[in-house]
């Protein structure tokens, strides 16, 4: 890293060619987290799955956009009502040489359930009944019912060596194979060298890569957690390129010449939601007395607060601008999104009447929970929040708290009104709608992070129907209907979509932002 | 002699076992660690089996059962997160803390220390006088924005040196250590400089406040009555009689900053344990927490019984009182 530290000025002296080919060789890359592991199959985490993406291929290619293209498998097609067939890519080789084929996707699928962790990966692989290998390079994958958004499901399916791994595919063994390097053996554009965990990540070109060769012979993968610290490390040259660079220091860099500042949309989407049970546990009337009746089952209430909330304003000003006004739980433009639902108008006055209409004269009295430290803004958004709604007469009371608290409370159904963010990884809807706006209902695996209770007959028959419709067309407006639905009833109330900021050195890079946020070396080239 | 270390052995025993049991059942009141880290595509089914993989469906005082259970086998259980053995994964980040805390609080305490006694023994001097004023700053500015103004400082604006990371590192008996090179050196110097700052401000209060007091006493009017140097006072005399507080905050700073220099490892990503621990909290990673925190315990218990014995060495008075 010295050397970098000395080259840097040299270089800027010599010309912007000299500084293009030094560059050439190595990229260094200073992101906020890393793989827990390096077993692909360890844990969904994106820091995790990014970092994986650099090593392994992944059977389906989620794009810059999130559209599904191919991967390792060429094409793929239902052949009947729980059977997809996929076709493999010829000729790709692994790390050490050898083949890929289709047993090496068969171990990878059955794999998964075995060496999860926590943030478990069993998730891709849930509609996976069975694998039949027909030939090399064919496969036939049977599920369990129809399961329409199969190649959805499978973006982040990381195919590992069925050789390589195989002495390392128990709970107990697999951590010790892969991040020791011997079971580390990928498909993807860069190979293994070395890893310290919560540190560098090294990797090496492999040119023989089925995409084509990337651009940098070396790739230094830098976990530096804190925020300031990152960016220090970019001005400092350490580092070439840094991911989540903070709103504040956004602003800042806007005006500093030896760093680009590259924005993209996220897919990250702040949603309020609010209790939908008889009897909620944080709210009150104004002089702290109990209520008759739970307020946020009223439509006209869920309204007033759809109302009160200044979307534009939470942009430009909580934001800094680094954010959109959103009316759905997903960003426009994905499969699923709907593009006639109208953006909420901000009208206090309204907002006080429907309080009115609905019993409320007075107003009441919320808790307001919300993460403070999983997404950019967090905090500064639900204290808007809190403002806002205490100006149209419901009095909130703010906590933003660490998502260490605040998830497993959530789990445990403690709050009335809450706020976090929710990313459409997918890029479809069933994905997001399936897990929050159907009833919570294991029966139908449906609903499993709805914890406001919100349940509409309606919206469960249509995503239960989606997920069996295997026609794209015809899913495609069974989910727009739904989430049209689910907006209409505002017990989930979408308020603003998230941006996300790399900064790089000035000039030396050529990057387009993805909206799962993820930073792949082999799609950074050198500025031309 | 032996009854002393008995009585120490089993106070550790007690310290630890509260340890563990405060720790358990604290963080099984925070909530289930499976919904910080669940992704959001999981079905209640696979939730279900997550929870079961990781023994938490069991009744708490079964875990715990559990864990001591293995605990005495020499099994200190495997982290939820990483999925390798606790002791494994603190191992691996030990080195990494331990040679930054060493390099910073000797540094600190050795410069601290000569500081401090030239402090006490020329009060009115405008050296020591600067020295005192900059002492302050030491103890009332909050480290973690010394941190980032060495970084913006030595980093960003003069390039000197490395804004954070561990730099090249040399494998001695299996595990990497950055201080054998000049680069693993400059990255260490930043943090080290950092976690030293508090210390050093403390060790040169300590050394002048008993410098002062020593040099008022009959031992060094003696001394100098003897016709002995100044030098030699300073060094046989006046160092061995100070030294009792010195070396008790000496270990009590060497414990606290080997077992929580998260601050400084987090603004300079320095791999440590520091950072474990903190990362371990956040997604509540049980068995790393109750490991951790049980070894710390241990590290206390160590470091202080290891203060008695040098006090003995030391000073004779502790000495003759505990054979008498």
């Amino acid at each position: 890293m010295m050397n970098r530290t000395f080259f840097a000025p040299l270089a800027f002296t010599l010309g912007l060619t000299a500084a293009v080919a030094a560059s050439a060789q190595t990229l260094t890359m200073g992101v906020r987290g890393g793989p827990e592991s390096l077993d692909p199959h360890f844990s969904a985490l994106g820091s995790h799955a990014e970092a994986a993406k650099h090593i392994f291929d992944t059977l389906v290619w989620s794009g810059t956009d999130l559209q599904i293209e191919p991967g390792l498998a060429t094409s793929w097609k239902p052949i009947d009502e729980d059977t997809w067939e996929f076709k493999l890519r010829e000729g790709v080789k692994f790390h050490d040489g050898s083949d890929f084929d289709a047993e090496d996707v068969k171990f990878s699928i059955e794999r998964i359930p075995v060496v999860t962790g926590p943030t478990t990966t069993a998730i891709y692989v849930r509609r996976v009944a069975s694998v039949d290998i027909i030939d090399p390079y064919t496969l036939h994958i049977n599920t369990d019912g129809q399961a329409a958004t199969l190649p959805n499901d499978f973006i982040r399916l990381f195919i590992v060596s069925s050789d390589a791994a195989a002495d390392y595919s128990t709970p107990e063994t697999a951590s010790q194979g892969f991040n020791s390097g011997a079971a580390t053996i990928g498909t993807g554009p860069y190979k293994f060298v070395s890893w310290v965990p919560n540190g560098d990540l090294v990797l090496e070109r492999n040119d023989d890569y089925w995409r084509g060769m990337g651009a940098w012979e070396t790739v230094i993968r830098k976990e530096i957690p804190n925020d300031s610290s990152r960016l220090a490390a970019l001005k400092a040259g350490q580092v070439d390129i840094i991911n989540y660079v903070s709103s504040v220091d956004y602003l800042a860099l806007e005006r500093d010449a030896s760093i680009d500042a590259v924005t993209g949309d996220s897919v990250y989407i702040m949603n309020l939601q609010l209790d939908q049970r008889e009897e909620t546990p944080m709210v009150r009337a104004i002089d702290g007395s109990d209520l008759d009746e739970n307020p946020f089952r009223n439509i006209l209430v869920r309204q007033a607060i759809d109302q009160a909330i200044d979307r534009e304003t939470m942009v430009d000003i909580v934001l800094e601008g680094l954010g959109r006004p959103a009316n759905q739980m997903m960003p426009p433009g994905f499969f699923g999104s709907n593009d006639s639902i109208p953006m909420s108008e901000y009208n206090p006055d309204r907002a006080r009447e429907l309080l009115t209409e609905a019993g409320y004269p007075e107003g009441f009295e919320v808790d307001l929970y919300c993460t403070a430290d999983r997404l950019p803004g967090d905090a500064a958004i639900c204290q808007g929040l809190g403002q806002m709604l205490t100006q149209v007469g419901i009095k909130t009371n703010v906590n933003a708290i660490s998502r260490t608290v605040y998830f497993p409370a959530q789990a445990r159904l403690d709050y009335s009104m809450f706020m976090n963010g929710w990313g459409t990884l997918t890029g479809e809807a069933s994905y997001t709608l399936g897990g929050l706006a159907h009833s919570n209902d294991p029966e139908v695996k449906l609903g499993a992070f709805n914890r406001i209770q919100y349940a509409n007959p309606e919206v469960d028959m249509l995503l239960q129907a989606g997920a069996k419709m295997m026609d794209p067309v015809e899913r495609r407006a069974t989910y727009e209907e739904a989430m049209e639905k689910v907006m209409a009833d505002k017990a989930y109330i979408s308020i603003v979509q998230l941006q996300t900021v790399w900064a790089a050195q000035a000039g030396m890079l050529e990057f387009e932002p993805r909206f799962d946020e993820d930073t792949l070396a082999f799609f950074i080239t050198p500025a031309s | 002699m032996l009854g002393f270390v008995i009585q120490r052995f089993l106070q550790a025993v007690m310290v630890m076992a509260v340890m563990s049991v405060i720790v358990f059942f604290g963080v099984y009141a925070i909530g289930n660690p499976i919904d910080i880290v669940i992704p959001p595509d999981a079905t209640q089914e696979i939730r279900a089996e997550a929870i079961r993989r990781l023994g938490l469906d069991r009744p708490l005082y079964e875990q715990y059962f559990i864990f001591i259970t293995n605990l005495l086998q020499g099994d200190m259980g495997r982290s939820f997160v990483y999925n390798v053995p606790v002791l494994e994964l603190i191992g691996g980040r030990l080195p990494a803390t331990l040679e930054l805390v060493l390099i910073s609080v000797i540094s600190a305490t050795v410069l601290g220390v000569t500081l401090g006694i030239y402090a006490g023994y020329r009060p009115d001097s405008w050296v020591s006088k600067t020295i005192m004023a900059v002492s302050v700053l030491g103890f009332s500015v909050p480290s973690f924005w010394v941190g980032l103004i060495l970084i913006l400082f030595f980093a960003v604006n003069l390039g000197w040196l490395p804004a954070g990371g561990r730099g090249e590192t040399v494998l001695i008996w299996g595990t990497a250590w950055s201080f054998p090179t000049l680069n693993g050196l400059s990255h260490i110097a930043l943090p080290a400089i950092n976690l030293a700052l508090f210390k050093l401000a403390m060790m040169i209060r300590l050394a002048r406040a008993g410098t002062r007091e020593i040099m008022l006493t009959d031992t060094i009017k003696f001394a100098r009555a003897a016709g002995l140097s100044e030098a030699t006072i300073l060094r046989r005399h006046l160092l061995k009689l100070i030294s009792i507080p010195i070396i008790t905050v000496f270990g009590l700073e060497l414990g606290s900053t080997l077992a929580f220099a998260v601050v400084t490892e987090t603004i300079f990503s320095w791999p440590g344990v520091g950072k474990l621990i903190i990362d371990s909290i956040a997604v509540l990673d049980r068995p790393v927490m109750v490991a951790y925190l049980i070894l710390v315990a241990f590290l206390f218990v160590t470091i202080n019984f290891v203060i008695d014995l040098v006090f003995a060495l030391i000073d004779p008075r502790v000495r003759h009182g505990a054979s008498a």
